[in-house]
């Protein structure tokens, strides 16, 4: 009796609780449940079944869409490939650079603002613009400035290289974008993480003899560790997010071969109207992403704060 | 006296009612319709100071909306809209994803509209075959166009030693056999690029009827075809830009392309001049291009929409759209004066004579994909073409209705 009674308190007393709370989550748990959970839900629904978008006809397929998409065509492994190449290629270039250009304007008496302004243009800059001027500058013939420079400039090449119509030179690109466009923010966090290291541990450090390398080594590569990891789980997550560049840039050509899961999922559902089979490539996106980040959590033990031990 | 007066009150009431139903049936309600469209600054200018006004004075009970969208981003908008419900009463959509358009369901059928027989028999035929899908027609042609050669004057006289533009790509081609730099250009491997010389050189992509593709794509003529373009581009005549890294075709037309197959839209000068198509065996070829005008299953008012659309297509509004590039839709002005009088529109309106529409498939972009797969593994990778033209007829067939 005496159990229940106090059972029964606690339900009130957390009933009381939730109820005060509630006005104040409610306006986030709203937006949420109508803009995150339910389009997730129905995606997964969508994954399974043929959907036609103007009737709203949604008819259970099974595994029909997952079938046709991994198997039917080589699109897939291609996009899939090249979305693990690009986390591949531009994640470590992206943290050795952040980590290279934050330890130099850290170092500087005077402009660090102008350096971090410059060097955080590219994250602000539209996407969209970016690829244009990748596309000018990967042009064909001369009118492209990579092919003006190394073929009638400097005389490296012959002959003009279509940059973006060849399976390498076109995800080369895409890297490139990639690498260029994200080095500032990881630069930007790498900063943060270096003026957070005490001063005091690099005069002791210079005390007991430690030279430039060491310090580097042992007091600053150590103390943003933590941030190398944050910035790497970002930076791979990110990695297969990638759209913007592939369909401004080489829109998957040739045949598919520099395209990527987005790209694909995009292609599926408003060229093809293959909704079904472009949630199932969203599914997939979502389970390798979920995949890799409890992966790259266990390989570097990061605990419950984040930080790497 | 109570009697009396409840029954005076019941009688103006219902004359009243006979009023009010009579107001209703005489004054039609005022409605807005919404058109998108795709039309740049020029074509804007004339729908909204010309073409907009005329059917002001026409209905002056339905007042367009005209919404001008984004180009690159149109079919994109225009499947969202289908998703929720919030699309146009009626626009106007590129003649290529019609039957994707109506295979969704989100076109009306509009030969179930009365007069539907009489209004399609003043259209040409071409352009209203791409409305066709599934025995119904999903549009009314907008406007026309196709390609036609681009041919720099100069060039051809100091670079070829022709003073006129030859009547056959064999005279052409024994002209540019040994310049040295390439000729022809086009921009890529889709069908809009190399379907016309696909065309020209004797290829063929299904039968009539669209519905089958082995024994067209990957016959004898069309394997010759295809081996006849790489020969010109061994020989440096023909170069396709994204396999070869070559410059754009308005780029290179200024000094080193002889000639181009190109549409209607771009300025032309008096060095740089469009012509009907060289004949190779004795034909010509070209691929058709245009809009046509639908009214979307969402519309609330699809009879007001389908009487807009056809407004679109009158002779009025047609010589209007013409004087901005808009090729007509209409027999009646293929000998027009407004055509003849200017030598590029009659350039163009006789190629659309030897033009040939693309697949009418709501599979369009699945055949897109086959086709230039296809040429870029035959073009860059070196492919053998009887083996790559078999396989994508075996792919096309199985996207064909």
């Amino acid at each position: 009796m005496k159990m229940t009674l106090t059972m029964k308190k606690r339900i009130k007393k957390g009933m009381k609780g939730w109820l005060s709370a509630l006005p104040f989550i409610m306006p986030g748990l709203i937006l949420v449940a109508v803009f995150i959970i339910y389009p997730m839900l129905f995606t997964i629904k969508i994954s399974f079944s043929d959907y036609r978008i103007v009737t709203g006809e949604i008819t259970n397929v099974g595994l029909l869409n997952f079938k046709n998409v991994l198997f039917e065509t080589k699109d897939f492994w291609y996009a899939y490939r090249n979305n693990f190449l690009y986390a591949l290629v531009t994640v470590p270039l992206i943290i050795f650079g952040g980590l290279i250009f934050s330890y130099l304007v850290n170092n500087l008496k005077k402009g660090q603002s102008i350096f971090k302004v410059g060097f955080y243009l590219p994250v602000i800059t539209s996407w969209v613009i970016v690829s244009l001027v990748f596309k000018y500058m990967f042009g064909n013939s001369n009118t492209g400035l990579m092919n003006y420079l190394l073929v009638d400039v400097f005389h490296i090449l012959d002959e003009y290289v279509p940059w973006l119509y060849r399976e390498w030179t076109g995800n080369g690109a895409i890297w490139l974008m990639g690498v260029w466009k994200n080095m500032g923010w990881a630069m930007l966090i790498f900063l943060a993480a270096l003026q957070s290291i005490p001063i005091e541990l690099y005069e002791s450090a210079s005390i007991d003899g430690a030279g430039l390398w060491d310090k580097f080594r042992f007091i600053t590569i150590a103390a943003v560790k933590p941030t190398i990891y944050f910035v790497m789980v970002n930076m791979i997550i990110g990695s297969f997010n990638v759209f913007i560049q592939v369909m401004l840039l080489t829109s998957g050509n040739p045949n598919g071969t520099t395209s990527v899961l987005q790209y694909l999922l995009y292609n599926r559902a408003f060229n093809k109207f293959e909704f079904g089979e472009a949630s199932a490539i969203g599914l997939i996106s979502a389970v390798t992403i979920v995949l890799l980040t409890i992966i790259l959590n266990k390989a570097f033990l990061l605990d419950r704060n984040g930080n790497g031990e | 006296m109570k009697k009396s007066l409840t029954l005076l009150l019941f009688m103006i009431l219902g004359l009243f009612t006979m009023v009010a139903c009579t107001d209703t049936t005489t004054v039609p309600e005022d409605i807005t319709l919404t058109f998108w469209h795709t039309y740049g600054d020029s074509e804007e200018a004339v729908l909204t100071d010309t073409v907009l006004p005329l059917w002001a004075a026409a209905h002056p009970n339905i007042t367009i909306n005209a919404v001008r969208q984004d180009g690159s981003q149109y079919h994109e908008m225009v499947v969202m809209s289908f998703g929720t419900g919030n699309g146009p009463d009626v626009a106007r959509i590129d003649i290529s994803n019609t039957a994707s358009y109506a295979e969704q369901g989100g076109l009306v059928a509009l030969n179930t509209f009365d007069d539907f027989d009489t209004v399609s028999a003043l259209y040409l035929d071409g352009p209203l075959s791409t409305s066709l899908y599934k025995g119904s027609y999903y549009g009314l042609p907008l406007d026309t166009n196709c390609k036609a050669a681009v041919v720099n004057m100069n060039l051809l006289e100091s670079e070829l030693g022709l003073t006129e533009i030859p009547a056959t790509m064999e005279e052409f081609i024994t002209a540019a056999t040994g310049r040295g730099t390439f000729s022809i250009n086009v921009s890529g491997v889709g069908d809009w690029d190399l379907y016309p010389y696909f065309w020209l050189f004797g290829g063929s992509l299904t039968n009539d009827e669209f519905t089958q593709a082995t024994g067209y794509l990957n016959s004898a003529a069309s394997i010759a075809s295809i081996n006849k373009l790489k020969e010109l581009n061994a020989l440096d005549i023909f170069t396709i830009r994204d396999i070869d890294g070559t410059a754009d075709a308005w780029a290179g037309i200024q000094d080193t392309y002889v000639m181009f197959f190109e549409g209607p839209w771009y300025g032309f000068s008096e060095d740089i001049v469009a012509a009907t198509i060289p004949t190779y065996n004795g034909r010509s070829a070209s691929v058709v291009g245009g809009e046509n005008i639908s009214v979307f299953s969402t519309s609330e008012h699809p009879e007001a929409a389908y009487e807009f659309a056809k407004f679109m297509t009158s002779e009025a509004v047609q010589l209007a759209m013409l004087t901005v590039g808009q090729l007509p839709i209409l027999k009646s002005l293929v000998t027009s004066d407004a055509v003849l009088a200017n030598p590029k529109w009659s350039v163009y309106m006789k190629q659309l004579e030897s033009a040939q529409a693309r697949i009418p498939s709501p599979n369009n972009d699945e055949i897109k994909t086959i086709w230039s797969n296809a040429m870029t593994e035959i073009f860059l990778n070196g492919a053998d073409v009887t083996a790559t033209l078999t396989a994508a007829a075996t792919a096309m067939d199985a996207e064909l209705d």
